[in-house]
């Protein structure tokens, strides 16, 4: 019951927080107080100090000043293992499970672990690891069979880690349950279901602490919003007694537009088509077409065929069936190399693992596509040339260091989407296709990337924008592709269509007829 | 909407790979290894039926046990993403400092005690290892070949250079101990060593610690995602103490027993013999980037190598082409998992 918690006082509480890195002060000064059987939404853009706090708070890492009470207890520190023991658990966006450990020990092992203090030299209780895995997974709406207990994790689609990784929360009996971004590669189906968990949790009064960009879900969980802008703690309070653009604008300190930003019409000629591409049983009969100037939008639910069709077009999966045509000449893309030479540009939906040399700097980022046009006919780069570049695009993308010799991985996610992107403008393809460009994104960085795109499609370059954030494509695109089972099952002109009709299109199995 | 969407979760996470050979391959890698030695054992008593004597079998288990020691430590380190290539120069320390040290100056230990000691020396400088791969941050190839050069040079420049070619008498007669023994067809007496049993025993002590353990599920852990582990709780420093500590406890029975085995010390002996144990545990299924494996592919990875090389003189193949039939089995395996791997 939350009312009994309320008046137990709170469960964890954070006073006057400080933390430096070098001469970066990410938290200056944070008090918070969470309680039982509540939900909190932590909101901020990317480097305003929320991955500092929740590391506190998971013992992580050590405040350089302040104090932490937690359980009637005052400490200046916690570490991994007393922030376990007093019950807190923490669900990172990576969501911390170990790949090639089973699912039943990555749910209950952390429980033995916690019960014997950290220490290793202890006999395995395999029964009650069955039985409390069983027991947690069945509160979070997996299968508990033997089949699916023994089956290692990385076999397992995102959606189900997800919920193994709360399932650990729950085995741990966590009364705080910190969940870093957890929506953030959920289709809408899957988040009904973990909202669903979260009511769960509350009803049996575990606190729950998001951390996460999308305002839309926040306002569906409920509870109380938390705002940090650089490093300070500006608004606490119910979530429903703020709007959306309140919210916006305590994060990033200025008023953030949420009307479309396609507004130019493109009337270029099609320069880009494909008739009946297909592979595998992944996507088939895929015709589209792409004019100069123009976004295409592509949506679908995970397993609709949308990621394998863009991972098509950029070479990287090649098509096995049916004919792509660009510029009036008929093209076949073997290979990613392949695909660039015919003018095709590919932002990857994963840009650590796949865009992004992570401990290169962001000047050998930006030229990575270039180097054989700065380097003379010894193979020498022509480094002056490469740093001016780089200064350009640089400036273009509106990155906020000036330091381009600072390695990406150093970067907050919407800078590295700016980098990526930045590197494409140097060579300007026909066309780029942009997978997920605003994954892990905070709002004011989707602001520019969102102008980087327009300005791209109004210089004459063909977008195709893979997403499954529907706002985004509305604001974004001109027409939206909806796929469904490996087909394209609905047009709609961005302009007037809405996220419902979208959504619709998506979820309508493919024997029914779509309008 | 509640319980249809729980409902389509369930199915989607049920939806796992029907069983089929290529799923039980790719989960348990050494029922290829297992294959391999089967297929060769059938050809080679077909092609020369002396292979199948308890004589040739015994001779192949007794020269597993020093080999298959070193792979278990191998195997434990590589469980937890890690690579040690200084066990041989641990083995080589502690039994000739073992042996040196019983001849000239204490004759009348017990051999239970040397050997216990011998373990402990190994164990002490396995740690030594864990420490640096712990404090120094650096992966364990790059410290282990240091320590590998620091351990041989310590031994040679401090200890001795000089062949023991006179074991105390304890020493021998635990070399030839029997712990089987019977009359072959042909007369001559056949024995199986008492210090073969050191092989099972540590087989199963390994094999208990890693499944029975939490420090076992803790280095599984290590090898799947070392930040992930260390964020759950984990203990890095204990698991990497542990690790190389067992390791080199391994390698240090290892020693002793190889040196009783040949009734002889070579202080130059061991060393250079790494990779052939590293290809053990690899062809045994356990991936080079740690995480997997089994102590049972790891012995049967020892005996495929064990088999190769005795087996190859009896079907009138030169001992030279060893290395080659190893060689291509071990990217012959390679392959195989990496497609199987792909195709998931």
């Amino acid at each position: 019951m939350p009312e009994n918690a309320n008046s137990d006082g709170p469960f964890l509480e954070l006073r006057q927080i400080h933390k430096r890195f070098g001469g970066v002060r990410a938290l200056r000064g944070i008090d918070l107080s969470l309680r039982l059987g509540e939900a909190y939404h932590l909101l901020g853009e990317n480097g305003c100090g929320k991955s500092t706090v929740i590391k506190i708070m998971s013992g992580a890492l050590a405040p350089d000043e302040g104090e932490i009470r937690l359980g009637g207890s005052s400490y200046r520190a916690l570490s991994a293992i007393q922030s376990l023991s007093a019950g807190i658990e923490t669900v990172y966006q990576d969501l911390s499970l170990i790949p090639n450990l089973t699912v039943a020990e990555n749910v209950a092992l952390s429980e033995q672990l916690v019960r014997s203090g950290g220490k290793l030299a202890r006999i395995l209780d395999k029964t009650k690891l069955r039985n409390t895995a069983a027991a947690a997974l069945e509160a979070v709406g997996l299968p508990s069979d033997a089949a699916f207990l023994t089956t290692v994790v990385s076999d397992l689609p995102l959606a189900s880690r997800q919920l193994i990784a709360i399932a650990r929360a729950i085995a741990t009996r966590a009364k705080l349950v910190i969940m870093d971004e957890p929506t953030t590669s959920l289709t809408r189906r899957e988040v009904d279901n973990l909202v669903l968990v979260v009511e769960r949790l509350r009803s049996e009064n575990v606190a729950v602490l998001f951390v996460t960009h999308k305002l839309d879900e926040c306002y569906r969980i409920g509870g109380n919003a938390i705002v940090f802008r650089d490093g300070e703690c500006v608004a606490q309070g119910p979530i429903a007694s703020y709007s959306k653009s309140q919210i916006s604008e305590l994060m990033t300190g200025r008023l953030i537009a949420s009307e479309r930003y396609r507004t130019a019409k493109s009337d270029g000629a099609t320069f880009f088509t494909t008739h009946d591409l297909g592979r595998g049983s992944s996507f088939r009969n895929i015709s589209l077409s792409v004019r100069k100037g123009e976004i295409v939008g592509v949506t679908g639910l995970a397993d609709s065929g949308r990621n394998e069709l863009a991972l098509a077009i950029a070479g990287i999966a090649p098509a096995t069936s049916g004919t792509i045509r660009i510029n009036g000449k008929d093209i076949v893309i073997r290979g990613p190399a392949n695909a660039i030479d015919c003018g095709i540009g590919y932002i990857p939906e994963d840009r650590l693992a796949e865009g992004l040399f992570l401990d290169k700097s962001i000047l050998e980022n930006e030229i990575a596509l270039v180097v054989k046009q700065l380097s003379n006919r010894f193979g020498v780069i022509d480094k002056t040339a490469g740093r001016r570049l780089a200064e350009k695009l640089s400036e273009d993308m509106r990155l906020n260091t000036r330091n381009l010799d600072l390695p990406v991985g150093a970067l907050s996610g919407g800078n590295q989407q700016r980098v990526l992107i930045g590197r494409w403008l140097s060579i300007l393809p026909n066309l780029l296709v942009l997978h997920g460009p605003t994954v892990g994104v905070d709002v004011g960085s989707k602001d520019t990337i969102y102008r980087a795109i327009q300005a791209l499609a109004e210089a004459g370059m063909g977008l195709i924008l893979v997403s499954d954030d529907l706002p985004e494509l509305l604001q974004n695109s001109d027409r939206i592709l909806v796929m469904n089972s490996g087909r394209i099952v609905a047009e709609f002109d961005a302009e007037r269509a809405d996220e419902d009709q979208l959504y619709q299109a998506m979820l309508t199995s493919t024997t029914e007829k779509v309008a | 909407m509640s319980s249809s969407h729980v409902e389509e979760l369930h199915g989607q996470a049920a939806k796992r790979p029907s069983f089929s050979l290529g799923e039980l391959v790719r989960r348990r890698p050494e029922v290829i290894t297992f294959c391999l030695l089967v297929a060769i054992c059938v050809v080679v008593s077909i092609v020369n039926p002396a292979f199948l004597q308890p004589s040739s079998l015994i001779d192949i288990g007794r020269t597993s046990v020093v080999m298959g020691l070193f792979a278990l430590g191998v195997f434990v380190i590589l469980a937890a993403g890690g690579i040690d290539v200084s066990f041989t120069a641990i083995a080589a320390f502690t039994m000739y400092s073992m042996t040196l040290l019983v001849s000239k100056h204490f004759p009348g230990i017990p051999m239970p005690v040397i050997m216990l000691m011998a373990t402990l020396g190994g164990a002490i400088l396995g740690v030594v290892n864990g420490l640096l791969v712990h404090n120094l941050k650096v992966p364990s190839l790059i410290v282990t070949i240091g320590t590998q050069y620091l351990f041989r040079g310590a031994l040679l420049s401090f200890v001795g250079t000089v062949w023991i070619m006179s074991l105390p008498p304890q020493m021998g007669a635990f070399g030839r101990m029997p712990l089987l023994q019977f009359q072959a067809a042909t007369g001559a007496m056949i024995t199986l060593p008492m210090y073969f049993i050191a092989l099972p025993l540590a087989a199963l002590l390994t094999w208990w610690i890693l499944n029975h353990t939490l420090m076992g599920r803790a280095i599984f852990a290590v090898g799947g995602n070392p930040n992930i582990a260390e964020r759950l709780g984990y203990n890095l420093r204990t698991v990497h103490i542990f690790l190389f500590g067992y390791a080199g406890a391994l390698a240090g029975l290892a020693g002793i027993i190889h040196v009783c085995a040949n009734r002889q010390a070579n202080p130059f002996d061991l060393v250079g013999t790494e990779i052939n144990v590293i290809a053990a545990v690899v062809l045994g299924g356990a991936r080079i980037t740690g995480g997997t494996g089994t102590v049972l592919g790891t012995l049967l990875g020892v005996l495929l190598i064990v088999v190769i090389n005795s087996v190859l003189v009896l079907v009138g193949i030169p001992s030279t082409w060893q290395r080659l039939v190893v060689g291509s089995f071990i990217l012959l395996a390679a392959a195989f998992f990496v497609t199987r791997e792909r195709k998931k």
